[in-house]
């Protein structure tokens, strides 16, 4: 169990590392969270099941118009952004970024990150 | 008898553990067992008792920091809590404590200052910080010796006597004299990464003076707070209008709604602390179109409230829908009879019937807004999610 903690972790930290990134976490599709990297944690769960359902309702509303399913779900504010990307059928990552950074990095980064936990999960 | 203060533990050990007793909370490494003992310290000293701390990995100013750290005031129990200190000895630094051993190293110094307190004290909870760093220093063989002693000791004496240890790859032997019938109780700590939940557990091993039931109970540890039941996702469903997100709040230390127009279109989540209990409740929408959003977020919930209106029987029929549609059949639920405060409220005995629930599904009167039978609720639930002990 620790080893598999371990290396969300890490998975994390290096995700964090990339220019522009203000938190991530990752939790399961269902919205429990798994672990996260985040200033505000008492926030931390109820993002996890919010952006569980984003990503649950985007995947549902594309599938029913014959779209497939949705590769990311971005939100854009004045004050950040918010990335939601599936990694395997358990789990899913969130990312939190700056309002004003590029995009192109991060998403790069964001789906081998995803590619990677859902190995880890399996 | 002296109460661990662990909730749960208590309970399934009949009350907790007898005087003249040893119990040992033997840890998987890498979770947080050693904070075990520190809540059966401040449990003994909260019910009147005495207590003795050995300290071994770490000074004793340190372990007292902890106490606070998870909000427990010591400082009224200065004549009740005795420390041990083997660890600055160890580093060549002098001790403020009372009870110092003067070569940590050596087990037959361990001895004599444990025997000491042994006659010395009234019947006390007698608590090692750390039985694996004793044995790392004196040695597997030497350590398990003495301890056999100290524990008849104790019995002879009337202390409770109650260790920390962490299972590091140490002999066979010593392992399985230690799950064996070195302790009269044995609690075992664990982690677990199963499908999505990681988590760490408790369950109870063996004990001789209670019946020992196999159920282990998740837990986590707040600071401050300490241990405290974990429970990963409660469900609130129910139909349209039925009153699941005022049950969310009613219920919830903190909660947050995705609300339009008055409905809720996403999901309710909600955060519990309530008698030693952290539970994390989902409430879902009503509405039927958006029943794709409920099974999608209804995995892995470990017991389900299902909110009715009470008022409104023709709405039933959709209730027990909506429990198809969270695959809820076979968690434990409780109907929650809602808006108990208007006229023409059935009884929960005209819902049982209308609602042909069976005879041992709880059904709890409840007026949501006004938080009256949230918390029976969430109690009978708990029971029932926790098997009932």
């Amino acid at each position: 169990m620790s080893d598999t903690i371990e290396m969300v972790d890490k998975l994390l930290t290096d995700l964090k590392k990339v220019g522009g990134v203000i938190a991530c976490a990752a939790a399961s599709r269902d919205g429990l969270l798994i672990r996260a990297i985040m200033q505000k944690e008492q926030i931390v769960e109820s993002l996890a099941a919010m952006s569980a359902t984003m990503l649950g309702a985007a995947e549902t509303a594309t599938t029913h118009v014959e779209m497939g399913i949705p590769t990311r779900v971005i939100v854009e504010s004045d004050h950040g952004k918010l990335i939601v990307v599936g990694a395997g059928p358990k789990a899913l990552l969130i990312l939190l970024t700056s309002p004003d950074v590029g995009l192109g990095l991060i998403l790069l980064e964001l789906d081998k990150s995803a590619k990677k936990l859902k190995e880890i999960l399996t | 008898m002296i109460e661990t203060g662990i909730p749960k533990l208590d309970k399934f050990l009949g009350g907790g553990i007898p005087r003249g007793k040893s119990l040992v909370y033997y840890s998987q490494p890498g979770v947080e067992g050693e904070i075990f003992g520190l809540q059966t310290v401040y449990g003994t000293l909260k019910t009147g008792g005495t207590c003795v701390f050995v300290v071994s990995s770490t000074i004793p100013d340190i372990v007292k920091g902890q106490f606070d750290e998870f909000g427990w005031d010591i400082s009224s129990f200065k004549d009740k809590l005795f420390f041990v200190d083997s660890y600055n000895p160890l580093i060549g630094a002098p001790s403020n404590e009372k009870y110092v051993v003067s070569n940590p190293d050596k087990i037959e110094d361990f001895h004599k200052t444990i025997m000491d307190i042994i006659k010395e004290l009234p019947p006390s909870t007698i608590v090692f910080g750390s039985l694996s760093t004793i044995m790392d220093l004196c040695g597997e063989k030497e350590t398990i010796e003495a301890v056999r002693t100290w524990n008849k000791m104790a019995m002879l004496y009337d202390h409770t006597i109650v260790y920390n240890f962490t299972a590091w790859p140490y002999s066979d032997e010593t392992l399985n004299l230690i799950k064996g019938d070195l302790f009269n109780s044995i609690i075992s700590i664990g982690g677990i990464a199963e499908r999505v939940i990681f988590g760490q557990y408790f369950g109870i091993m063996k004990s001789d003076w209670a019946e020992v039931s196999r159920k282990s109970m998740l837990f986590r540890v707040l600071r401050p707070g300490g241990i405290k039941i974990f429970i990963p996702k409660i469900l609130v469903t129910g139909p349209f209008d039925a009153g699941k997100s005022t049950f969310v709040h009613a219920l919830s230390t903190r909660a947050i709604s995705v609300d339009r127009l008055g409905t809720t279109v996403a999901m309710d989540h909600g955060h519990v602390e309530y008698k030693g209990f952290s539970a994390d409740i989902f409430g879902t929408p009503g509405q039927e179109r958006f029943d794709p959003i409920i099974k999608l977020l209804s995995g892995e919930s470990m017991g389900v409230f299902l909110i009715v209106d009470s008022t409104n029987p023709s709405d039933f029929i959709r209730a027990k829908h909506m429990l198809d549609i969270t695959k809820s059949y076979g968690l434990p639920y409780v109907v929650v009879a809602n808006k108990q405060d208007l006229p023409g409220a059935l009884t929960p005995e005209e819902i049982r019937e209308q609602f042909h629930l069976p005879e041992d599904i709880p059904i709890v009167r409840a007026v949501a807004k006004d938080k009256i039978g949230v918390y029976e609720a969430f109690e009978v639930l708990l029971d029932r999610v926790t098997g009932g002990i």
